[in-house]
C-alpha cells in the first residue's frame, strides 16, 4: 500500500465535499450533471484512488514515510 | 500505575467526568430532535404534528447549544486550570456547587420546554434557542437559564480563585497558557451575559409572571444579541484552547507559538461582544449607521482568526516534520490519522475553514440580507458550533474520557469511523443547507414550501436539496450512534494502568516570548468594557427612547391586547345600550307619530 489505511479513509472523506461542491461549479461553466452521473464519477474516482493506495510501491523512501504515518502516535 | 489525570486528581476528574456526561445526554437528546425535524421539514418521513415544530427545534437548538457545549466546556476548563497550575480547586465542595446549579438550571429548562408537548400540563417554553419576545415562555424556563447562568460564573469564580491561589505562591511566574485561555474566555462571559441576564431578570422574567405587561421587544432582541455572539465565542474558545495546546500534541510536535496564542485570546475578548448587532441588520428600528460599526468590528475578527489558522497549522505541520514527514504536502502524509482524536480534530478544522467563506456572507451587511433567516445560516452554524466545536469535543472525548475515568477507550477503529462520518454528513447537510439558502428557502420552519410558489434552483432540484439534507442527517445521526456506543463500552470497561499520561503541548517560542503586558488582564478586561459601551450605548438609547424601556406608552394608544379587548367590552356595551334606548325611544314615539 502506498498510504496508510487511516489515511486512505481520510482521504476519500475529503471526497464527498469536493464531488459535492464539483456539482455547482461546473454548473457555472454550464455543464449540469445529474446526482447520477455526479455518483458515477464519484465511483471512478473512487475506484481510481483505490487502485493507486493498492499499488505495490516503487522506491523505499516512501516505505519509510508510511511506517511513521501507521504508528500510533 | 499510569500517570493519567484521575491518577493525579481523582476528585477533580470526577466533577470533569460528571459535566462531560452531562453534556453528552444533551447531545444524545438534541440528536433525536436534529433527526425528528430534519427529516419532517424535508418531508420524508412525519411523525410529529407541524404545530409542535417549534417546540422540537426548541429542544434542539438549548439542548445542544446551550447545554451539550457548555457543559462539556466547563469540564475542559476545569481539567485545563488543574493541570496547567498544577493544584487541584482549593475547595472541591464549592467545585460541586456549580455543577449542582447548571443542573438544576438544565432540568429546570429542559422541563419548561419538554412539557410542551404534553397538552394536559399547561406549561412550555416553545421559544426557540434565541428567546426573545414577543415569544414568551413559561417562568420555570427562565429561571432554569438564569441558575444555569450563574453556575456557570461560579465556575469562573472557581477558576479564578485557583489562579489567586497560585498566583501567591508563584509571583513572578507567567501565567501557564491554558489558565490564561480560561480566564480571558471567562472575562468575556462575565461582560456577554450582562446583556442576557439584564433581559431575563429585567423583563422577560417578570412579563412571564405577570408583573409588568408589555415588553419592547427590540430592546430584548438587542440584549439577546449582546449575549449571542459572545457566546458562540464561548462555545468556540474551548475548541481552540484545544487545538492550541492539545492538537500540536497529538500531532506529535509542539505549538508554534505561545505569544501568538495570546494575543489571539487577547482579541477575542475585546472584539467578541461589541459586534452582536451583525445579527440584526435586518431590523427596523436600529439605523444603518450603528450596524455599519457592528459590521467593522466583526471584519476585525478575522485578525485572531487567521492568527489561529496559521498557528496550528503551523503546529501540526512541526509535529508532522519530528514524525518524519517532508515535502511542501507529502507531510500530511505523516500526521497520526489513525488516531482519533487528531483525524477528528483536524477534519473538524477543515469544516471550520468553510464556515469562515460562509460566515463572510453572512457578516457583510449588504449580502447579509440575500441569506438572512434562509437555511443558508443553518448551514453556516452547522459548521461552527455544530462542526468545528462539537466534532473538536466528540473526537477529545475519545482522549478525555480515559484520562477522567482510568478506562481504556473501548474501541479506536469505531471512533476514527465516528469522527469521519461526522465529516461526511456534515459535508453533505450543510452544502445542500447553503444552497437551498441561497434560493430563499426560510429556516424555522416545518413547511418550507408555499403552495403557488415554485423556488428556482440553480443546479438540480428541490427535491433533491432535501434528499442531501436528509441524507446528511442520518449519517450524523447514524455517527452520535457509535459515540455513544463507544462511551457507554468504554464507561463499562474496567480500570487500565495503561493510559497516556496527562499533559498539554510545549511550545516552541514559549511565554518568556510573549510581551508582559498580555498577562495584563485588568488592562484588556477595561478595554473591552471601553469598547462595548462604545459600541452599545447609543444604540441601546435609541432603541429605549423610540420603543420604550417595557415598551411603547400605552396611554396614548390601545397597543396592548388588554385594553383593546376593554375597548372592545365598552364600544359594544356602549354601543348596544345607545341602540336600545333608541329603540326604546322610537318604540314610545313612534305611536305618538302615528297619532
Ligand atoms: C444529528 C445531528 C444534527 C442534525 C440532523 C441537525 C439538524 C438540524 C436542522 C435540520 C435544523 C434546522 C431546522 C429549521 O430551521 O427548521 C437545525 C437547527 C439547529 N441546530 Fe442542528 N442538527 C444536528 C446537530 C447539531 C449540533 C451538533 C448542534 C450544535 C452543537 C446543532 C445546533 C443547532 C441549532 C442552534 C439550530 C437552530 C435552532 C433554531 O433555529 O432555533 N445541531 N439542526
Ligand atoms: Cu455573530
Amino acid at each position: 500500500m502506498r498510504i496508510s489505511k487511516a489515511g486512505l479513509l481520510v482521504v476519500l472523506a475529503f471526497l464527498a465535499p469536493v464531488l459535492v461542491e464539483l456539482r455547482t461549479v461546473l454548473a457555472w461553466v454550464n455543464i449540469e450533471l445529474s446526482v447520477l452521473e455526479t455518483a458515477i464519477i464519484g465511483g471512478i474516482i473512487i475506484a481510481v484512488i483505490l487502485v493507486w493506495a493498492f499499488l505495490p510501491e516503487n522506491g523505499d523512501e516512501e516505505g519509510a514515510e508510511r511506517d511513521v504515518s501507521n504508528s500510533e502516535l | 500505575m499510569s500517570n493519567a489525570y484521575i491518577d493525579k486528581f481523582p476528585a477533580e476528574a470526577k466533577v470533569v467526568k460528571a459535566a462531560f456526561y452531562s453534556s453528552f445526554l444533551a447531545l444524545a437528546l438534541g440528536g433525536v430532535f436534529g433527526v425528528i425535524q430534519t427529516l419532517h421539514r424535508t418531508d420524508i418521513y412525519r411523525f410529529i404534528d407541524s404545530a409542535d415544530y417549534y417546540t422540537v427545534l426548541t429542544a434542539h437548538g438549548v439542548f445542544m447549544v446551550i447545554t451539550f457545549t457548555i457543559f462539556f466546556l466547563v469540564g475542559v476548563f476545569t481539567w485545563a486550570v488543574t493541570t496547567s497550575l498544577d493544584r487541584g480547586v482549593e475547595d472541591i465542595r464549592f467545585t460541586w456547587s456549580w455543577v449542582g446549579l447548571m443542573t438544576i438550571g438544565t432540568v429546570m429548562a429542559g422541563v419548561a420546554i419538554l412539557a410542551g408537548f404534553v397538552d394536559s400540563i399547561d406549561i412550555s417554553a416553545s421559544v426557540l434557542f434565541t428567546f426573545y419576545a414577543p415569544l414568551q415562555a413559561h417562568p420555570l424556563f427562565y429561571l432554569g437559564l438564569v441558575l444555569f447562568v450563574v453556575g456557570t460564573w461560579v465556575a469562573g469564580a472557581d477558576w479564578f480563585r485557583s489562579w489567586w491561589a497560585w498566583k501567591k505562591e508563584n509571583p513572578d511566574a507567567r501565567i501557564p497558557l491554558p489558565t490564561f485561555m480560561v480566564l480571558t474566555t471567562m472575562i468575556m462571559w462575565y461582560i456577554a451575559t450582562m446583556g442576557v441576564a439584564t433581559s431575563i431578570l429585567v423583563f422577560l422574567l417578570p412579563w412571564s409572571l405577570g408583573w409588568i405587561e408589555t415588553v419592547n421587544p427590540l430592546l430584548t432582541r438587542t440584549l439577546f444579541w449582546f449575549f449571542g455572539h459572545p457566546v458562540v465565542y464561548f462555545w468556540l474558545m474551548p475548541a481552540y484552547l484545544l487545538w492550541y495546546t492539545m492538537l500540536p500534541k497529538f500531532a506529535g510536535g509542539k505549538l508554534f507559538s505561545d505569544p501568538l496564542a495570546r494575543v489571539g485570546f487577547v482579541l477575542f475578548l475585546l472584539l467578541s461582544t461589541p459586534v452582536g448587532i451583525h445579527h440584526q441588520y435586518l431590523d427596523p428600528g436600529i439605523a444603518e449607521g450603528f450596524k455599519f460599526i457592528a459590521m467593522t468590528n466583526t471584519m476585525f475578527l478575522l485578525l485572531p482568526s487567521f492568527l489561529t489558522a496559521f498557528t496550528v497549522v503551523a503546529s501540526i505541520e512541526h509535529g508532522a516534520r519530528q514524525r518524519g514527514g517532508t515535502g511542501y504536502f507529502s507531510w500530511l502524509k505523516s500526521l497520526p490519522w489513525r488516531d482519533p482524536v487528531f483525524a477528528g480534530m483536524a477534519l473538524a478544522g477543515l469544516l471550520f475553514a468553510a464556515a469562515g467563506f460562509s460566515g463572510m456572507v453572512n457578516a457583510g451587511m449588504n449580502i447579509n440580507y440575500l441569506v438572512h433567516n434562509s437555511l443558508w445560516v443553518v448551514g453556516h452554524f452547522h459548521l461552527t458550533v455544530g462542526t468545528a466545536v462539537a466534532l473538536t469535543f466528540m473526537a477529545v472525548s475519545y482522549w478525555f474520557i480515559p484520562q477522567v475515568t482510568g478506562k481504556e477507550l473501548w474501541n479506536r477503529s469505531v471512533a476514527l469511523i465516528q469522527v469521519v462520518l461526522w465529516f461526511i454528513g456534515m459535508t453533505f447537510m450543510t452544502n445542500s443547507m447553503h444552497r437551498a439558502g441561497l434560493i430563499g428557502m426560510p429556516r424555522r420552519t416545518a413547511e418550507p414550501q408555499y403552495t403557488g410558489f415554485e423556488f428556482e434552483t440553480a443546479v438540480g432540484s428541490v427535491g433533491e436539496l432535501n434528499a442531501q439534507i436528509a441524507l446528511g442527517g442520518v449519517l450524523l445521526t447514524l455517527s452520535l450512534v457509535l459515540f455513544f456506543a463507544n462511551i457507554i463500552g468504554t464507561a463499562f470497561g474496567s480500570r487500565s494502568d495503561n493510559l497516556p499520561d496527562n499533559g498539554y503541548a510545549e511550545a516552541l517560542s514559549g511565554s518568556d516570548d510573549a510581551p508582559r503586558v498580555l498577562d495584563n488582564l485588568k488592562l484588556w478586561t477595561a478595554i473591552a468594557v471601553v469598547l462595548v459601551i462604545i459600541a452599545y450605548s447609543l444604540p441601546l438609547m435609541s432603541i429605549v427612547d423610540r420603543g420604550g424601556l417595557f415598551g411603547p406608552d400605552i396611554t396614548a394608544f390601545p397597543a396592548n391586547l388588554e385594553s383593546v379587548r376593554f375597548l372592545a367590552f365598552a364600544v359594544e356595551h356602549l354601543g348596544t345600550a345607545a341602540l336600545e334606548s333608541a329603540g326604546t325611544l322610537a318604540w314610545n314615539t313612534l305611536p305618538e307619530v302615528i297619532r
